[in-house]
């Protein structure tokens, strides 16, 4: 294949992969590791580089418009993100020590479990929010958006112990294998937190993007950050998570929670499949 | 610009991470022009070739010196690492002002807690890729 014909599939397909992402919270890697890996014939440690890189565009593309809007919220992702960072950190300091094939299946199988609540809240529109009280109080963890047509939407957020701990999950998930974090993020904000699921994946769209850089630093030290590679990716993820965010702002949260599922689905079987040797 | 106030800060943040994505962008985009112009019509295989027992694990030069020479001679894969390394730092720079917003709220809390998450960021970027255990 020529480089120009590579750089067209991969721009074309980054697009996709930025509306999806920015949407329900993840990085694209989803779409974007198979259509390497499988379809261009790159070797999984380049599509990880490239992953990262598209996480970090998926979030700061859709940023702008989020922080505009006040949907993103800040307090939420700043205290959870102590828990993801160390949590990465870690990762990365044992992954050259573990066994992955092993925690692929591990995290898949929980990610494929966590399909039942999250397909059982499909129709939730506006979650009954608890009361404000104990840690949650202290911490701040409530806000309030808008939807866009003029529905202001108060909530509270609940289990910040159990959110913190899914978190650190994430953070180690994404150190260890660069994959997966976004989903266990937008899991841990809707299931245990009960955020509304706008709030919970454009969270989740901001925090993606500091624990990629976090982890940044490593993969380009090891050459895996390839230019002709991530060139296309970095275009195509800015317009998509553009294109996503504003589609974002206009959907209703039922319409977010089928993306979400449908793309949880996915992660979890790319894990599962991979453990088995099987690189999606 | 007033450092008080928590809706100039907010606007400072979306500023930072439009200009940040448009920068970047606009050193890819020269990047893969010129990366076009000179082997648009070559081959990728070699583009791709990754090498597990040396590092850098690619045929592409990672060191310091390698990119500001390749970024004097305006080369195409400088000038992508670049705007790579620009987009990296759009995350890190929003944690970074939101411990200015943070503190022109007077939450002293988050203040702290923002400042963990930078100091956490920084370490991660900057010094684990020196420590040999990381390099995986």
């Amino acid at each position: 294949m020529v480089i120009i014909e590579f750089l067209l599939i991969l721009f074309i397909s980054s697009i996709f992969a930025g509306i999806l992402g920015s949407i329900v919270g993840v990085g694209g890697g989803v779409v974007i590791i198979p259509v390497l890996t499988l379809f261009l014939g790159v070797d999984i440690h380049f599509a990880i580089g490239a992953s990262i890189v598209a996480i970090i565009g998926t979030s700061s593309g859709a940023a702008t418009t989020y922080v505009k809007d006040k949907l993103t919220n800040l307090r939420v992702g700043m205290f959870l993100e102590l828990a993801t960072a160390a949590g990465a950190i870690c990762g990365a300091a044992i992954a050259a020590y573990i066994n992955s094939v092993a925690l692929e299946l591990i995290f898949g199988s929980i990610l494929l479990v966590m399909l039942v609540p999250t397909v059982m809240k499909i129709g939730e529109d506006i979650p009954k929010s608890p009361e404000l009280k104990g840690l949650s109080k202290r911490l701040g963890l409530s806000g309030s958006y808008t939807e866009t047509d003029g529905t202001v939407v108060n909530y509270n957020a609940t289990r910040p112990e159990v959110g913190l701990a899914g978190m650190a999950v994430a953070g180690v998930l994404s150190g260890l294998l660069g994959i997966g974090g976004g989903a266990f993020k937008v899991l841990s904000m809707d299931l245990a937190m009960k955020l509304p699921m706008k709030v919970s994946t454009t969270t989740s769209n901001f925090m993606i993007g500091v624990t990629a850089a976090a982890s940044a630093g490593i993969y380009f030290a090891r050459g895996d950050v390839n230019p002709v590679i991530i060139a296309p990716v970095a275009l195509g993820i800015l317009i998509g998570a553009t294109i996503g965010a504003r589609l974002l702002i206009r959907s209703r949260n039922p319409t977010i929670r089928k993306a979400f599922a449908l793309v949880l689905a996915v992660t979890a079987l790319q894990m599962i499949l991979s453990s088995a040797g099987i690189k999606l | 610009m007033n450092l008080k106030d928590p809706e100039a800060m907010t606007a400072v943040v979306g500023n930072v991470l439009r200009y940040g994505v448009l920068i970047s962008a606009i050193i890819i985009v020269f990047g893969t022009i010129e990366l076009i112009a000179a082997s648009g019509n070559s081959d990728v295989l070699g583009n791709i070739v990754y090498n597990p027992d040396k590092i850098p694990h690619g045929n592409f030069d990672v060191s310091l010196s390698g990119l500001v020479i390749g970024l004097v001679g305006l080369q195409p894969y400088a000038l992508i690492e670049l705007g790579a390394i620009v987009l990296i730092a759009t995350p890190v720079s929003r944690v970074l002002i939101s411990v200015f917003l943070f503190a022109a709220e007077g939450d002293k809390l988050y203040v702290v807690v923002t400042a963990v998450v930078l100091f956490l960021l920084l370490f991660s970027i900057l010094v684990t890729p020196f420590v040999p255990g990381f390099q995986a």
